[in-house]
């Protein structure tokens, strides 16, 4: 079935729309609420990862200057309690050694050092005796400001280290004790913090230089991979770039990492947040770092999981939005069509119905002229009769023109009863038909004429079809006017044929009886208006154009449907599908008829 | 056997002289009115055996007519014409003691083949 051309481009419209609507109607505010989640998710994750982070750095910093605090306090307590002939004995001050490494092996050495710079009391794996540190910076910084914790240096000993040097002045004699830190120790305070796979924490001073090895690229004293201008306040968190020489320099060319730097010879290995917080003393920058990756990977997980199920979401709504919408229309068409269809019967139906109603009233109209026309014929042949003196060629004229009266009263009269059949609701009782047998009996009334036009008629009806519950006569007209039809369809052929079937069509619970023919076809334009009273393909004269709107209207009262293919030249075929449940009947007239081929079906209910 | 006297009531005015001429000349006795008032006055006034009445007529229809007549003359037969070719109609008139009916235009021998049945039942009848 053809869709509706008026609602082709609608239909179109209205797919867009509705997919418009519910994708509008559901996606809109998914994505609204997965992008908030996924923003709110994200910033929490930042900020909780990030408070982590300085949780961390804190931690770390607190250590590390706790530690250098008590060993400065420790120091400073040895400088102001003891004297200058006390730690000046090698055997004391061994003893104050042996004391303050008690708790901890936290000092290397320990040692008195004059304003000369030179030692004059030393305890330590090292020959420090000769070594003259009065040009030094730490002898200088201690010097100016009395208390000092130098950065890691290699000195004399040639070994990474760094020493907490105070300056004792009492009277006129003025000292430093130097006492240098176990560099491991310190190393170890914060290098056993181990943060995931890429994590790691260090001390830098103000140049960069590591104070304690990374666990990654360096060791101490190597010069950090850092831009060091931009580690501002006391404490902060960034992100940053974590890079390395470009791949073209060969790392054995040694240049310092602050040159790369400074001329852009670095390359980018990855992202990595960065706490950092300046301890008071020394100037040195805690840093707690790792890979951006690995900090949010769960977090990007999830997100990405997040972002890959609101995307999945979506286009699972895209899909099901389409196939919705698709089977939609479907539906809507089919609808259409089908209205379409309901509306054609009913225009049909309504034609025929005042057509049916005026043709009665003119069938009453002009049957009683008719009948004074016949009467009249009767008279004017009675006078005729009477008169013995008409000339025979007169009488037989008279008799001819009488006889053509008659014939052409009859005919109208024919016509007129066609007319008022079309009107009249079919009989009373219904009763239980077998459609083979009436399609037998009619293909047997119309058997000879068929045959005198060249026309073999053929008959395949299935065996044990179910019952109607029908009007038989009614019935009988029906393919009376099909086969009929299809006969007259063969006018002007030599030869042709009439192929009759019924079977039972058990999706709809109805017969379905074909009458195809090999006569002239209706032409594409005609079909529509083939069920049209008084339209008709014959010519004048040779029918009436009643036969198949008659034929609509019985069987649409029938409870059934009548339809028609064709194709000119080639022929036509009627199909008429029966309801096996019999017919509606509301409130229904008349007498009871002569007996039917069936006995009678029990009493219709009345509406 | 005589003829039977014969009563035609239908407003059709050509049509119903022209069947009084027509069955007159067969000898039968014919009388023609125009209206169902007119036929029962007539049927009053005198017996006919067989009364061949219109269905469709001004003021009292053929069916009105049909149910007066019968009271009065319950033995007369009545043989209904019809124009409407409604069987329905036609048969109301059977229900109501018609003899047969007959839907015009008729043919002249199929009106007296009716008549000839109906006089024999009536004589039948008495």
């Amino acid at each position: 079935m053809h869709e509706p051309d008026l609602h082709r481009r609608s239909y179109t419209k209205l797919f867009r729309r509705f997919i418009l609507v519910s994708v509008t109607c559901s996606v809109l505010p998914l994505l609204l609420v997965g992008w908030v989640s996924y923003l709110y998710y994200s910033q929490f994750s930042m900020s909780r990862v990030g408070a982590y982070f300085q949780r961390q750095v804190e931690y770390n910093r607190r250590i590390v200057e706790s530690f250098l605090e008590e060993r400065t306090a420790d120091v400073k307590l040895v400088a102001f309690t003891h004297s200058f002939g006390f730690l000046t004995d090698q055997s004391n001050l061994r003893e104050v050694f042996h004391v303050l490494n008690r708790e901890g092996a936290y000092f290397t050495d320990l040692g008195v050092i004059g304003t000369t710079g030179r030692y004059i009391s030393y305890i330590g794996p090292y020959d420090l005796m000769d070594k003259d540190y009065s040009v030094t910076p730490w002898f200088k910084e201690v010097m100016a400001k009395g208390v000092y914790i130098s950065d890691m240096f290699m000195g004399y000993r040639k070994t990474p280290h760094f020493i907490i040097a105070v300056l004792v002045s009492k009277g006129e004699t003025t000292w430093i004790l130097r006492a240098t830190i176990y560099t491991e120790f310190l190393s170890s305070l914060i290098e056993t913090t181990r943060l995931g796979k890429t994590g790691e924490v260090f001390l830098v001073n103000r140049e960069g230089v590591y104070q304690t090895s990374p666990r990654f690229n360096g060791k101490i004293m190597d010069t950090a991979a850092l831009v060091m201008d931009s580690f501002t306040g006391e404490s902060g968190l960034r992100i940053i770039d974590s890079v390395k020489p470009a791949e073209s320099l060969a790392p054995e060319k040694g240049i310092p990492i602050a040159d790369l730097i400074k001329y852009g010879l670095m390359q980018t290995k990855s992202e990595q947040i960065v706490a950092y917080s300046w301890l008071r003393r020394p100037d040195w920058l805690l840093v707690v770092k790792q890979d951006f990756s690995e900090v949010f990977g769960d977090i990007n997980h999830v997100n990405t999981a997040i972002l890959v199920l609101l995307h999945a979401s979506i286009l699972a709504i895209l899909v099901v939005s389409v196939l919705t919408a698709r089977y939609m229309i479907k539906v809507i068409k089919k609808r259409d069509i089908e209205a379409e269809g309901l509306n054609r019967q009913l225009i049909q139906a309504s034609k025929l119905a005042t057509i049916g109603e005026l043709a009665a009233g003119v069938a009453h109209e002009i049957n009683n002229p008719l009948a004074v026309i016949l009467t009249t014929s009767q008279v004017v042949r009675d006078l005729s009769e009477d008169e013995k003196d008409l000339h025979v060629e007169f009488k037989d004229q008279l008799d001819q023109s009488l006889s053509q009266i008659d014939a052409q009263v009859q005919r109208c009269s024919h016509i007129t009863q066609n007319l008022l059949r079309l009107a009249r609701r079919i009989g009373a009782e219904s009763r239980f038909v077998d459609l083979n047998v009436a399609l037998k009996h009619v293909v047997g009334l119309l058997e000879k004429r068929a045959s005198s036009s060249g026309v073999q008629m053929s008959i395949d009806l299935q065996e044990d079809l179910p019952r109607l519950c029908t009007f038989p006569f009614e019935l009988e007209q029906v393919f009376l006017n099909l086969i009929s039809n299809a006969i007259d369809a063969h006018e002007g052929k030599p030869y042709g044929s009439i192929h009759i079937t019924a079977q039972f069509d058990g999706s709809t619970n109805g017969l379905v009886t074909t009458v195809a023919d090999t006569g002239s076809g209706i032409p594409a334009e005609d079909l529509s208006r083939i069920f049209d009273p008084f339209f008709t393909t014959k010519p004048v004269g040779k029918g009436t154009g009643l036969g198949l709107s008659i034929s609509y209207s019985i069987v649409r009262q029938m409870g059934g449907d009548i339809s028609v293919r064709s194709e000119s030249g080639k022929g036509s075929e009627f199909t008429v599908w029966l309801p096996c449940s019999g017919p509606e009947q509301d409130g229904m007239e008349g007498a009871s008829g002569k007996e039917g081929l069936d006995e009678k079906a029990p009493a219709a209910h009345s509406g | 056997m005589r003829k039977p006297r014969l009563l035609i009531v239908d407003d059709e005015i050509p049509f119903a002289r022209n069947l009084v001429w027509l069955l007159s000349r067969r000898d039968y006795e014919v009388e023609a009115v125009y209206d169902g008032a007119s036929a029962l006055r007539s049927i009053e006034e005198q017996e006919f055996d067989v009364v061949i009445l219109d269905l469709k007529m001004p003021g009292m229809d053929g069916i009105a007519t049909l149910k007066e007549l019968k009271k009065k003359r319950p033995d007369t037969e009545v043989i209904i014409l019809t124009g409407y070719a409604s069987v329905d109609s036609a048969l109301d008139g059977l229900k109501l003691g018609a003899y047969d009916y007959a839907t015009k235009p008729l043919q002249l021998s199929d009106l007296e083949e009716k008549i000839t049945q109906a006089y024999e039942r009536k004589r039948l009848l008495e």
